[in-house]
C-alpha cells in the first residue's frame, strides 16, 4: 500500500514537473523526459515487475494528458521497465554512475522506441532526424538529473521496503 | 524453483500490461476524438491542470532563473549585438543630422550663388584646414588650380565675404581671411553710403577707415564690398553688395587723426564648413 502511494506521489511529482518547470528548462530545444527516468530509476532499484508496473501507470498517466492516441507511451515504458529491470539482474558492476549510463541508454531506445510506434499508428508528425535529436538529447538531460533523482528515489523506496520487512 | 515462478509471474504481469496498452492504443485509434478514453483524458486534464497551475506559480520564478541562467551565453550575445546596432544607429543618425546642416548651407550657399549675378562662376569648396600659424588667418579649402581656382578669387560663404585666395595648389588652396591683419577690402556703409578700407584686426573686429570723416554712423549698421579697391583705385578684387558685418562700435571723432569704426565679420570664421569660390564675376573682372 505504501508502495502504491509511494508510486503513485512519483509519478504524480513526475508529470508535474515535466509540463511546468522543465517545459521552461530547455536544453537545446528538449525537454527531459522524467516518466522515463523515474520508470528506469524504479526498475534499477525494484526490479523488473516493480519498473514495469510503474513504467504502466507512468506512462498510462502521461498518455492520458497527451492528444496522441492513448497507451503508446504505456506500452513503451511497460517494456522499458521490465527491460531495464532485467538488464540490471545481469550487471555485475560496483560503478556509482551504472544508473547514468542506464538512464541515458534506456531514454533514448525508449524515445526511438515511441517514436517508431507513432509512425506506425500513423501518428509520428517530425521528421525521424528530429526524433533522433530529441531521444539523444533527453537522454543526456536525463542523465545529467539521474544523480539528483537517484538518491532520493532510493532513500524513499528503501524506507518503504525495510519498513515492510520488519512487519514481515 | 521460487526465483522461477516470480519470473514467470513478473513475465505474465508484463504480457498483461503491454496487452492492455495494446487494447488502449487500438481502441483509441479506432474511436478517434470521441471515445469514452478521449473523454478519460480529457477528465484527467481537468484533474491536473489545476495542479499544473499551483505548481507553475511557485516555480516559474525559478524555471525562469534557470532557464536565463542557461541562456545566459545567448543573451550575452544578443546585448551585444543589439549594442552594436545602437552604436551603428547612432552614428547613422549622427551622419544623417550632419547631412541636413550640410544640405542646409549648401542650398544656402545655391542662394548666394544667385544673388551674384547669371553670369557668375562659383564652385563649393569644403574648409579642411585652419592656418598654421597664430599670426595668419588662413583656412584651406579642397579644391585647387585642377577646379579652376586661381590666386586673388574671392571666397564668400552663405554668411558674408571670407576672404580671398593666396596660394593655390593643385587640389587645395590657402584663402586669406578678411579678419588677416594683411587683408583689405573695400567696404561700403550700407545706409550712409560711405566708402572706407577694411582691414583685419587678427582676432579682433575689423577694423574701417572712413575716407571721409563727417559721416555718421549708426551702431549696427551693415558694411558690404564696395566694387572697388581704395588705394590703387584699381578694380576690386570682390563683387559688390556682399556682406563684411555690421558696425560694432563708432569711435568719437576727437579720439584719432583718421576717424575709423569697428565691424563685427558676418562670417563666425571658426566655424566655417563650406565656402563658395568666385571664378568670375559680371561685376569682377
Amino acid at each position: 500500500m505504501r508502495r502504491t502511494l509511494l508510486l503513485g506521489a512519483v509519478i504524480l511529482t513526475a508529470l508535474l514537473l515535466q509540463t511546468t518547470v522543465f517545459a521552461e528548462l530547455n536544453l537545446l530545444g528538449a525537454k527531459p523526459e522524467l516518466l522515463y527516468l523515474v520508470t528506469i530509476v524504479f526498475a534499477i532499484l525494484e526490479g523488473p515487475a516493480s519498473g514495469a508496473i510503474a513504467g504502466f501507470a507512468g506512462g498510462m498517466a502521461q498518455d492520458f494528458l497527451l492528444d496522441a492516441p492513448k497507451g503508446i507511451t504505456a506500452l513503451t515504458l511497460t517494456l522499458l521497465g521490465y527491460t531495464m529491470g532485467m538488464a540490471r539482474q545481469y550487471i555485475v558492476t560496483p560503478s556509482p554512475i551504472l544508473p547514468v549510463f542506464l538512464v541515458a541508454g534506456g531514454t533514448c531506445a525508449g524515445v526511438v522506441f515511441h517514436g517508431v510506434v507513432s509512425f506506425l499508428l500513423g501518428e509520428l508528425d517530425t521528421s525521424w532526424l528530429y526524433l533522433i535529436r530529441v531521444a539523444v538529447l533527453s537522454a543526456l538531460y536525463n542523465a545529467i538529473l539521474t544523480p539528483l533523482v537517484y538518491p532520493v528515489l532510493r532513500r524513499a523506496a528503501e524506507g518503504s521496503r525495510s519498513r515492510r520487512v520488519h512487519r514481515w | 524453483m521460487a526465483l522461477r515462478s516470480r519470473a514467470r509471474s513478473t513475465r505474465l504481469l508484463v504480457v498483461t500490461l503491454v496487452s492492455i496498452s495494446l487494447v488502449t492504443i487500438t481502441l483509441d485509434y479506432r474511436q478517434g476524438d470521441d471515445g469514452p478514453l478521449a473523454t478519460l483524458g480529457e477528465a484527467a486534464l481537468t484533474v491536473i491542470s489545476p495542479l499544473q497551475e499551483a505548481v507553475s506559480t511557485v516555480t516559474h520564478p525559478i524555471g525562469n532563473f534557470f532557464s536565463t541562467l542557461l541562456r545566459l551565453p545567448s543573451i550575452r550575445r544578443e546585448n551585444e549585438t543589439l549594442r552594436d546596432r545602437v552604436a551603428v544607429l547612432e552614428q547613422e543618425f549622427a551622419t544623417t543630422v550632419a547631412d541636413l546642416d550640410r544640405l542646409a548651407e549648401l542650398e544656402a550657399l545655391l542662394g548666394l550663388q544667385a544673388s551674384l549675378g547669371r553670369r557668375a562662376e562659383t564652385t563649393a569648396a569644403q574648409v579642411i584646414a585652419n592656418g598654421v600659424s597664430n599670426f595668419e588667418w588662413t583656412i584651406t579649402i579642397d579644391k585647387g588650380s585642377g577646379d579652376g581656382i586661381a590666386e586673388d578669387m574671392p571666397v564668400i560663404a552663405n554668411a558674408g565675404l571670407v576672404g580671398h585666395v593666396v596660394r593655390v595648389g593643385p587640389s587645395s588652396s590657402v584663402i586669406q581671411l578678411i579678419i588677416d591683419p594683411d587683408s583689405f577690402v573695400a567696404g561700403r556703409l550700407d545706409a550712409s553710403r560711405a566708402t572706407g578700407l577694411v582691414s583685419g584686426e587678427g582676432g579682433a573686429d575689423l577694423r574701417m577707415g572712413l575716407v571721409e570723416s563727417t559721416v555718421e554712423v549708426a551702431p549696427d549698421e551693415k558694411v558690404v564690398t564696395a566694387g572697388y579697391r581704395i588705394p590703387s583705385g584699381e578694380q576690386s578684387l570682390y563683387p559688390p553688395n556682399v556682406l563684411i558685418g555690421t558696425v560694432s562700435r563708432v569711435l568719437p571723432e576727437e579720439s584719432a587723426l583718421e576717424p575709423f569704426v569697428t565691424v563685427r565679420p558676418a562670417v563666425d570664421f571658426s566655424t566655417l564648413d563650406l565656402v563658395l569660390v568666385v571664378l568670375s564675376s559680371d561685376g569682377g573682372a
